[in-house]
């Protein structure tokens, strides 16, 4: 079973944390990272760049538009997320929980009903 | 035979031969599942060319061999890993190996080899994902990338997952012997549920997709078939093959060509397998007739073969398959049996009774689809179709597949228009 694992960040907090804590915490990540590859479990991992840096597009009159933003009201919003192949809810509960960020920050652990094949496009039944 | 292709179900017929004979002689399932695997890939490249050899298990054996040799040699150099002795001393592996090799080549000494090379990838220090990918690489011969594209994980995130498996079973202290006498019922059900498990990744995935994937469902017979060759008298083994050639005897009529899920009481039954039915059948009732171990294969099996006999839902024995379930309740109990036993009821005693051999279940299965599932059709049957939609609607909510999702969606608007 896949399930998406992704956590909030806050660029205020962030920017407020230490160098040197900053750095420990980045380590923990990767060892978290190199954790779950090992295990073959982790199938890919991403963080997002700060909002500042994306795009919206839109089509308009069928030409694509694009502009700054979003702008986001919250001082949070998306910034990493996992996938994550494992045996049971428990388990990818147990993973969201080793995730070093995690004792500061809840993380959502959303089960993935659809994955799209990489020849055809369609839908392969997730089980 | 030049240029013809090469019999893939030889090869996989021969490669868990191969291995045992290897596993027997230096141990470390590391390398030897390593070799084995190297001496496939030179069978599927080289004999379509240099055609068929005369003795293709001999021909696999000492090309394994060889390429063990050349392991051991690039393992020794490097000393990381301690996988047996005769690493530190790589011609050891040659020495003497022709007149062995001979011998073994004449045919399978000892078929308890794949029996035992079964537990050892079913070994409990492994998790169900991880039996399950080193059972299929080791015994049924598949490539790493046959099983990733069927599990739809990466390549390398199979491959680490069966690494780590070899790893976990050399930290257990696994030997290549079959299991203790007092352990061997439970190692071998772990087998049976490895099997099915396999049988099972076929059977739910949609349908329209099976074409571009390793067809899990054919190998989980075919390595079920294996097991019973190797244990005859095993009841739960030919339970266990029965209930897959049952099920597997309504695929097709399982789902709608553009992938809509169909239910039991909806299949067209005439598209269903006949003679794979009377096969399974066959084998439930001659197993039942026999038995001195009921267990929940044979049941679950006796239950698929009353559907699959039966000409229509009306016609279909509910009686026999309440008390079956009764049966099954006692064997092996647990919520989704319930469930199944919960639906005999409302067939046999009406709808209300059905539900209220539900209510039980709301606290274990509140987060399933298949429970409110259920339920929304019993309440439809008991004609309370605003209750019935509701139900469909969170059974959708809970699905985990797309094409269940969407079946229970539709059944939820079908019911709304009433």
């Amino acid at each position: 079973m896949k399930y998406m694992l992704i956590i909030y960040g806050n660029q205020e907090l962030w920017s407020s944390i230490d160098p040197a804590e900053f750095a420990k915490e980045i380590a923990a990540f990767d060892a978290f990272n190199k954790k779950y590859y090992d295990s073959g479990e982790l199938l890919g991992a991403y963080g997002v760049a700060d909002a500042a840096a994306t795009k919206l597009v839109r089509l308009t009159e069928g030409q694509p538009a694009v502009t700054d933003g979003p702008y986001l009201e919250t001082k949070e919003y998306l910034a990493s997320w996992y996938l994550i192949d494992v045996d049971s809810e428990e388990r990818a509960l147990e993973i969201a929980a080793d995730l070093p960020s995690a004792k500061s920050m809840p993380v959502e652990v959303w089960p993935i009903l659809h994955e799209a094949s990489r020849e055809t496009g369609v839908d392969m039944g997730v089980v | 035979m030049t240029g013809q292709a090469v019999p893939e179900d030889l090869l996989r017929e021969l490669a868990p031969q191969v291995l045992g004979v290897l596993m027997r002689r230096y141990a470390g399932l590391d390398s030897c599942e390593d070799a084995v695997q190297e001496a496939l890939l030179d069978a599927a490249t080289q004999w379509p060319a240099a055609g068929l050899p005369d003795n293709p298990r001999a021909w696999l054996l000492t090309v394994a061999t060889r390429r063990l040799a050349d392991i051991s040699r690039s393992e020794s150099a490097r000393r990381q890993r301690e996988d047996a002795v005769f690493l530190a001393t790589p011609p050891a592996v040659l020495a003497g190996a022709d007149a062995w090799l001979a011998e073994e080549a004449a045919g399978p000494r000892d078929s308890d080899d794949t029996l035992t090379l079964l537990f050892l990838c079913c070994h409990p220090a492994l998790t169900p994902s991880s039996q399950v990918a080193l059972t299929l690489r080791a015994v049924g011969g598949l490539s790493t990338a046959e099983i990733a594209r069927a599990f739809v994980v990466p390549e390398t995130t199979m491959a680490q997952r069966i690494s780590r498996a070899k790893q976990q079973i050399r930290a257990a202290g696994a030997q290549f012997a079959p299991p203790a006498a007092a352990e061997r019922d439970q190692r071998l059900r772990a087998v049976q549920q490895v099997l099915y498990l396999i049988f099972n990744e076929g059977y739910v995935a949609s349908a329209g997709e099976t074409l571009q994937r390793t067809d899990l469902s054919a190998e989980g017979i075919r390595l079920a078939q294996l097991l019973r060759r190797l244990l005859p008298d095993d009841a739960e083994t030919a339970g266990l093959l029965a209930l897959m050639l049952l099920t597997d005897a309504r695929r097709a009529a399982r789902v709608t060509p553009d992938g809509a899920l169909v239910p039991l009481t909806e299949q067209d039954r005439g598209r269903w397998d006949r003679p794979l039915i009377a096969e399974g059948a066959a084998l439930i009732a001659g197993t039942l007739a026999t038995t001195s171990a009921l267990g929940p294969y044979q049941i679950q099996a006796a239950i698929a073969a009353v559907h699959d006999e039966a000409a229509s839902v009306a016609d279909t024995d509910w009686a026999e398959i309440l008390a079956l379930y009764d049966l099954l309740a006692q064997v092996s109990p647990g919520p989704m049996v319930s469930l199944g036993r919960a639906v005999a009821v409302a067939m046999v005693h009406g709808p209300a009774a059905g539900l209220t051999a539900t209510d039980e279940l709301a606290g274990p299965l509140a987060r399933h689809h298949r429970f409110h599932a259920v339920r929304a059709h019993l309440l439809e049957m008991d004609g309370d179709s605003a209750a019935a939609a509701a139900a469909y609607q969170m059974a959708a909510k809970y699905a985990t597949n797309t094409a269940e999702k969407r079946y229970l969606n539709r059944e939820g608007r079908r019911v709304r228009g009433h």
